[in-house]
C-alpha cells in the first residue's frame, strides 16, 4: 500500500516537472532578443579586439606573426558562427539598441555569403601568419579588413550613441 | 579709419602660411574622418607638425607671433574686453588680448584634439592611431569618442573666431581677413609694425615641425 502513495507523488511530480520543462522549453524557443543582441555585440567586440590586436602587433619593428595567426584564428573561428549570432527576431523590430538592419533577414543568402567571406578570408590570413611574411601579411589584413567592410557596409546601421 | 594710412606689416609670411595651412587641413581632416582614413592620418600628422611649428615661432619667430608680445594678464584682458562695444577700433598690430587667448585656446585645443586621434581605434579594430597599440581595444575606443568630443570642442572655437571676425568686419570696420592674406594693413593711429624673425629661425622650425610630424606618424619608432 504504502509502496503504490509513495510512487504516485514520484509519478505526479515527474510528469510536473516535465510538464515545466516542456513549457520552459517553449518559452526559451522564444528568442530572448536582448540577450542574443547582448551576446552579439560581445562577439564583435572580440573579432575587434583580435583585429585590433593583429594591427597593433604590425605597428612593432619585427612584428610577432606568430601572435597574428592565432588572433586570425580567433577571427576564423567566431565568424564560422556569426549568422548564428542572428535568429530571427533580433532584428530593429525589436526596438532594442541593434545596428543589424533588417535586410540581414530579407536576404539572408547574402548576408550568410558575407559573414563565410570573413572566415574565408581569415582562415587566408591564418595560413598566411604562419608562414611569417610580413608584407603577405599586412596584404592580407587588408582583405581580411575589407571583408568586415563588405558585410557592415550592406547590413550595419549608423552608430547609436 | 582713414584710407591714406599708409598700409603697417602685421603678420610675417610663415604665420600667414601657418595659419591658412591649417585651415585646409583641418577641412580636410574633418572631410576625411570615417571615410578616408589615410587622408585623416596624414592631414592629422601635418596638423601636430604645425602647432610645432607654431609653438617655435611663438619663441623665436616675428615679433607679432611671439607669446610673450601678446599674452596678456586678466586685467589688460578685461579691459579690452570692456571697450569691446565701443565702435573705435583697437589699433594694435597683432593679436588683442582677448584675440590672443582665443589663439592659445584654439592651438591649445587643436593639439590635445589630433594627440587623442593617435591613440583611437575604430570600432572593429581595423583603422587606427599610430599610439594605439598603447592602448587596449576598450580605451582606444573611448579616445576615439574624445577625439570626437574634442572636434565639436574645436568647431565651437572656430565658429567664435569666425563671429569674431565678423564682428570686427561690422561693427568696428576693420578687415582682419585680408591682413591674414596680404600680412599688411591700415591702422588709424601709429603702430609698432611687425619685426621680422631671421631666416635661420624659419629653417629651424620647418625642421623641427618635419621631424615631429615624421616621429609622430611612426608612433616615436624611429631607426636612425
Amino acid at each position: 500500500m504504502s509502496s503504490k502513495f509513495t510512487k504516485r507523488p514520484v509519478a505526479l511530480v515527474l510528469g510536473l516537472a516535465l510538464s515545466f520543462a516542456a513549457v520552459g522549453g517553449v518559452a526559451m524557443a522564444a528568442v530572448d532578443a536582448g540577450k542574443v543582441i547582448t551576446s552579439r555585440i560581445d562577439n564583435y567586440k572580440k573579432i575587434g579586439k583580435a583585429f585590433k590586436d593583429i594591427n597593433d602587433g604590425l605597428k612593432a619593428d619585427a612584428p610577432d606573426a606568430k601572435a597574428i595567426a592565432a588572433q586570425a584564428k580567433t577571427i576564423k573561428d567566431l565568424s564560422g558562427h556569426i549568422p548564428s549570432w542572428f535568429p530571427k527576431g533580433t532584428g530593429p523590430e525589436t526596438g532594442l539598441k541593434t545596428r543589424a538592419k533588417a535586410d540581414i533577414w530579407t536576404d539572408w543568402a547574402t548576408f550568410a555569403a558575407s559573414a563565410k567571406g570573413l572566415q574565408t578570408e581569415s582562415a587566408k590570413l591564418e595560413t598566411i601568419a604562419k608562414g611569417g611574411d610580413i608584407d603577405a601579411i599586412k596584404a592580407q589584413v587588408k582583405a581580411t579588413g575589407g571583408a568586415c567592410k563588405t558585410c557592415h557596409d550592406k547590413f550595419r546601421g549608423p552608430e547609436i550613441k | 579709419m582713414s584710407d591714406a594710412a599708409p598700409r603697417t606689416a602685421l603678420w610675417d609670411g610663415p604665420t600667414r602660411l601657418f595659419h591658412w595651412a591649417l585651415v585646409a587641413l583641418i577641412l580636410t581632416a574633418w572631410l576625411s574622418a570615417g571615410k578616408s582614413m589615410e587622408v585623416h592620418k596624414l592631414s592629422g600628422y601635418a596638423v601636430l607638425g604645425l602647432v610645432v611649428f607654431r609653438l617655435w615661432w611663438g619663441v623665436a619667430g616675428g615679433s607679432t607671433a611671439r607669446f610673450v608680445s601678446f599674452l596678456k594678464g586678466p586685467k589688460a584682458t578685461l579691459a579690452y574686453a570692456a571697450g569691446l562695444g565701443s565702435r573705435k577700433s583697437g589699433e594694435t598690430a597683432g593679436h588683442n588680448p582677448l584675440g590672443a587667448w582665443s589663439v592659445v585656446a584654439m592651438i591649445a585645443l587643436i593639439a590635445v584634439q589630433a594627440g587623442l586621434g593617435l591613440f583611437a581605434t575604430d570600432i572593429d579594430g581595423i583603422e587606427s592611431g599610430p599610439l594605439s597599440d598603447k592602448v587596449d581595444f576598450d580605451t582606444g575606443r573611448l579616445f576615439s569618442d574624445w577625439h570626437e568630443l574634442a572636434f565639436r570642442l574645436l568647431q565651437g572655437l572656430i565658429g567664435l573666431h569666425l563671429v569674431a571676425i565678423a564682428f570686427y568686419a561690422v561693427w568696428k570696420r576693420e578687415n582682419l581677413i585680408g591682413a591674414m592674406i596680404t600680412g599688411a594693413r591700415r591702422f588709424g593711429t601709429a603702430v609698432t609694425p611687425l619685426k621680422k624673425a631671421p631666416l635661420w629661425s624659419l629653417v629651424v622650425g620647418v625642421l623641427l615641425a618635419v621631424v615631429a610630424a615624421y616621429a609622430i606618424a611612426k608612433g616615436f619608432r624611429i631607426k636612425f
